[in-house]
């Protein structure tokens, strides 16, 4: 005899979250489901090159004094973060890039918000998606690749004496990792495309570099540099690493630019992601 | 393919020059740009002919051009299979490789269109800023003109290869444009030959005005033998372009493609 069992209503039997942590169960799925990509896993290997390089020269300047020209200094560390600035655009196009797109052309947004589930939750919990990769290719080598100084030279003087590294180095990539964020984010929201996503994306860093690089050529000043996407970022890490800028602008206009262009993000994302769009 | 939401994006990318250039102009009517400056200590002048030159380097050769090559040529077979159409195409009553072509003659057509009438109109305005010559110019247009054609065919074809031969297209060809080329052409030796950057400034200078900043910066870079000559460029690019157009041909005729469900 086979068993006939209860399909009547049963209380639910599961855990209850707190409202406010669903963004959670976004943020990890997306998380899982670009790791589970291996050409992903060869960009972040290329991401990390980097840090294996100069954890060698790091490594020759702590035990062989003859080669005391890599020891590392200040200007390393924002040369890292310079480095690692093109594979910030690869991983932000690679994962940002179908984040909200993807869920608007199979119209699963409305799904989503039928679910407990409110819309700065679904927000953050895609932009923690595209943040903990980011952070993954520049914090966190960044972190690391201090933190093998002090192994490797078995002193904390270089670190003592440079202490302004370690909040530097967290606030220069959160800046960097939020700006790309959310620029990509918004982006993302206002096409059902990643493919046209991700161009836009590149579009927008790119044209507005050339566009600096032609008018520093016309005025020969690069007063200019608020203009650029990168330039302004460029400008931002070298006062954060206490180093004179390169451009003659003023940086407290990049840090206004930079909020703008956050703010401008969050605009369009509380306009375009919403269950039911209205027409009027 | 010119009646498409594609073209917006094309628009964007080819409009932005000529809002560029309408500034300019605007700041030179009211005398708030007048192209003079220092550098190094010495006086130098920047004309109509030199911004445009400027111009054609920064936004169409470098930006647009690449740009628009990724977009649509990875776009030629990667669209219909992301798309599930492949299998309607590859139904009629022709050759797979006729498909391809024809779509790559499809892009050549549109993207043309849109990227030359923008390059003219730049040259109509900003050419005669700061005491330069439409005549004198207009030769340098020609030429500019030809280079921006062979550079959008060569990139084509060449992402067209990539979107037939890779899952992901999209990203390797960003990788490509601008990872692989930016640092391969410092870098001393043969690499840089493995770019379509290499032999696109081979013809640049060409193009570009004979005096002023920009010849000057670029004949020091000619001394160190960091270009081809003219001829080795169209050699390079005649390569690029039939090799990657041709592969791409033997690719989409023997490859199956697998539409994900």
């Amino acid at each position: 005899m086979t068993p006939i069992h209860d399909q009547s209503y049963r209380r639910y039997a599961g855990v209850r979250q707190e409202p406010g942590s669903a963004w959670l169960t976004i943020a990890t799925t997306g998380i899982r489901t670009i790791l589970g990509k291996k050409l992903f896993l060869l960009v972040l290997l290329a991401a990390w090159g980097q840090f294996f390089v100069r954890a060698v020269t790091f490594y020759l300047s702590a035990n062989f004094p003859n080669l005391e020209i890599l020891a590392p200094s200040v200007e390393t560390f924002r040369q890292f973060f310079e480095i690692q600035e093109i594979f910030v655009l690869f991983v932000t196009v690679y994962v940002g890039s179908g984040l909200v797109a993807n869920d608007r052309r199979s119209n699963a947004i409305q799904i989503y918000l039928s679910k407990p589930l409110s819309r700065v939750e679904y927000v953050v919990g895609k932009l923690g998606t595209l943040v903990f990769f980011l952070l993954l290719v520049t914090l966190a080598p960044a972190l690391a690749l201090l933190f093998l100084e002090i192994m490797f030279s078995a002193s904390v003087a270089f670190v003592g004496a440079n202490l302004f590294l370690i909040p530097a180095i967290t606030l220069y990539a959160l800046v960097e990792v939020l700006l790309s964020a959310f620029t990509m984010l918004a982006l993302s929201s206002l096409t059902t495309s990643a493919r046209y996503t991700a161009m836009l994306y590149a579009g927008v860093v790119l044209f507005t570099a050339a566009l600096f690089s032609i008018l520093f050529g016309i005025t020969n000043s690069s007063a200019l540099a608020w203009l650029s996407f990168r330039a302004n970022l460029d400008q931002i890490g070298d006062v954060i690493f206490r180093l004179p800028p390169r451009y003659d602008s003023s940086w407290f206009l990049s840090v206004v630019v930079v909020a703008l262009l956050i703010g401008l993000s969050v605009f369009v994302l509380e306009r375009r992601v919403r269950g039911v769009e209205v027409v009027t | 393919m010119l009646w498409s939401r594609r073209t917006v994006f094309m628009a964007l990318v080819v409009g932005g020059p000529v809002v560029v250039a309408i500034i300019v102009r605007a700041l030179v009517g009211m005398d708030l740009l007048s192209g003079r400056g220092m550098v190094d200590g010495r006086p130098i002048t920047v004309d109509g002919p030199i911004i445009f030159g400027l111009m054609i380097w920064g936004f169409y050769l470098r930006f647009a051009v690449p740009l628009l090559g990724v977009f649509y040529g990875t776009a030629l077979i990667a669209d219909e299979v992301e798309d599930k159409t492949i299998t309607y195409l590859f139904t009629r009553p022709l050759s797979r490789g006729a498909v391809l072509v024809g779509k790559y003659l499809a892009y050549l057509v549109s993207t043309g269109l849109v990227v030359l009438p923008s390059v003219m109109l730049v040259f109509f305005l900003v050419v005669p800023v700061l005491g330069g010559e439409i005549g004198s110019a207009f030769p340098s247009l020609v030429t500019d003109l030809a280079l921006l054609a062979l550079g959008l065919a060569v990139y084509g074809a060449l992402f067209a290869l990539v979107g037939a031969w890779f899952k992901r297209p999209l990203l390797t060809g960003l990788v490509f444009i601008f990872g692989w080329e930016p640092i391969v052409v410092v870098v001393p030796g043969y690499m840089k030959r493995l770019t379509v950057s290499y032999y696109l400034q081979g013809l640049v200078p060409h193009a570009m005005p004979q005096e002023g900043l920009v010849s000057t910066i670029l004949s020091i870079l000619q001394a160190n033998e960091v270009f081809p000559s003219a001829a080795m460029s169209v050699l390079g690019l005649g390569a690029i372009l039939v090799g990657g157009l041709g592969l791409a041909t033997w690719l989409v005729e023997r490859r199956e493609y697998v539409l994900e469900q």
